[in-house]
């Protein structure tokens, strides 16, 4: 079990900051280099990521830790891309097909940020490098990236087509997240329907459910954090069920347990059937199979 | 029965009954209690997080031709009681002794 971290969802005004900062001490055009939201959750885990290098702590000395763009190896992206790249923090580069610099930009989950921009951009996002950056905070993101832009700038007298000032082909609005599904009106109303025909109908009409501990956003235990942060990763359409909830799902968890002769949470469902619960879904995911099971 | 139950650690009473159960060929339990002792379920129970999170990994020829879902639901089964009695969550990694094998090869 890794040790889980929760970071803040609320990074725009940060990060509207630093990008005007930038400009004003560049006086250059603004670039963009938040292209996906930052996905609430993510963790260092050492099984999830293989890739990862050693941990140190280089108090002041973070961005020069960071390889150079032009000695930092491309990878090819293809679909299917699961466990090939880092969950940490980072910086990246897109390159097309000719292997023309696309797009820079920095992440709070290298693996989710390189997946979503193939899926929304397959033609343009064939290889990417990445980097990911120790002490990930704001202003060492922000380093990394105007680092790597610089020497790309330096080196061909050019912007990335994608970090130009007003081009958006990278930028997507966060698409807004989803919320937990409630599986009663509240614990007051009396039901018609027996709970248990209530979750048969959630899990068989929902390609896939998650029931964890705490919402989507907010998780509250590190196990149900990591589903999350896989699924996410995975760039999959999931409903997710809090069973925490007192209110809206008020009964459920030993409903839940009995309907699924699972005594544990979080549990997953894909089609209708259960999957398991975390460590799993995490085989699954480290194994490559998870493309198949949502297919 | 209670008293009975506490004199002797949760993780001797998996393992014993993991034992017998699928005489397993490996077979390791871990009280990673400590690990969760801010975590909200635990922080409400009496006496704080005492013996509610395990890792268990288990080699066993009972797995063979089970899904991972059958392999994990025979482990709680077994342990059935220990999870009506406080026992929190399991982290199970269940395998054959062929599959073991092949993890350990360079």
């Amino acid at each position: 079990m890794a040790a889980l971290n929760l970071s803040s969802p609320t990074h725009t005004p940060s990060s509207l900051r630093v990008l005007s900062n930038f400009s004003h001490s560049r006086n250059a055009p603004a670039l963009s280099f938040y292209s996906l939201p930052n996905p609430v959750v993510h963790f260092r885990s050492t099984s999830l990521n293989h890739r990862s290098p050693a941990k140190h702590r280089r108090f002041g000395l973070v961005v020069s830790a960071l390889k150079k763009l032009s000695e930092t190896e491309s990878v090819t992206v293809s679909s299917d891309s699961d466990g090939k790249f880092p969950s940490d923090a980072g910086v990246y580069a897109i390159y097309d097909s000719s292997g023309d610099l696309q797009f820079v930009g920095i992440t709070r989950n290298l693996a989710s940020s390189v997946i979503a921009h193939k899926n929304s951009l397959p033609e343009l996002c064939c290889s990417v490098k990445v980097a990911v950056v120790e002490d990930p905070d704001k202003t060492a993101l922000t380093e990394a990236w105007k680092t790597w832009l610089q020497e790309h700038i330096s080196a061909t007298g050019k912007v990335p087509p994608g970090n130009e000032s007003g081009n958006s082909t990278w930028v997507k609005r966060a698409p807004r997240k989803k919320s937990d599904l409630r599986l009663t009106p509240g614990r007051h109303v009396q039901l018609t329907v027996p709970l248990d025909d209530l979750i048969d109908r959630l899990v068989k009409e929902n390609k896939v459910v998650a029931f964890i501990k705490g919402s989507r956003s907010a998780p509250m235990c590190g196990f149900s954090q990591r589903v999350v942060s896989i699924l996410e990763t995975q760039g999959v359409d999931y409903e997710s069920v809090d069973v925490l909830d007192e209110e809206y799902n008020n009964g459920l968890r030993e409903t839940l347990k009995r309907y699924s002769n699972w005594p544990t949470f979080p549990q997953i469902f894909v089609n209708g059937e259960l999957v398991g619960g975390c460590d799993i879904l995490t085989s699954m995911y480290e194994k490559g199979e998870l493309a198949d099971l949502f297919k | 029965m209670a008293s009975r139950m506490a004199a002797i650690s949760r993780a001797s009473r998996i393992k014993t009954k993991l034992e017998t159960a699928l005489q397993a060929a490996v077979l390791e339990v871990e009280d990673v209690s400590h690990q969760h002792a801010g975590h909200a379920a635990v922080r409400e129970m009496e006496g704080g997080a005492q013996e509610t999170h395990f890792n268990v990994r288990i080699v066993s020829a009972k797995f063979h031709g089970q899904n991972l879902v059958k392999r994990h639901r025979m482990v709680y089964e077994l342990l059935s009681d220990e999870l009506n009695s406080g026992l929190h969550a399991l982290s199970i990694t269940a395998k054959t002794p062929s599959e073991a094998a092949v993890d350990t090869q360079p």
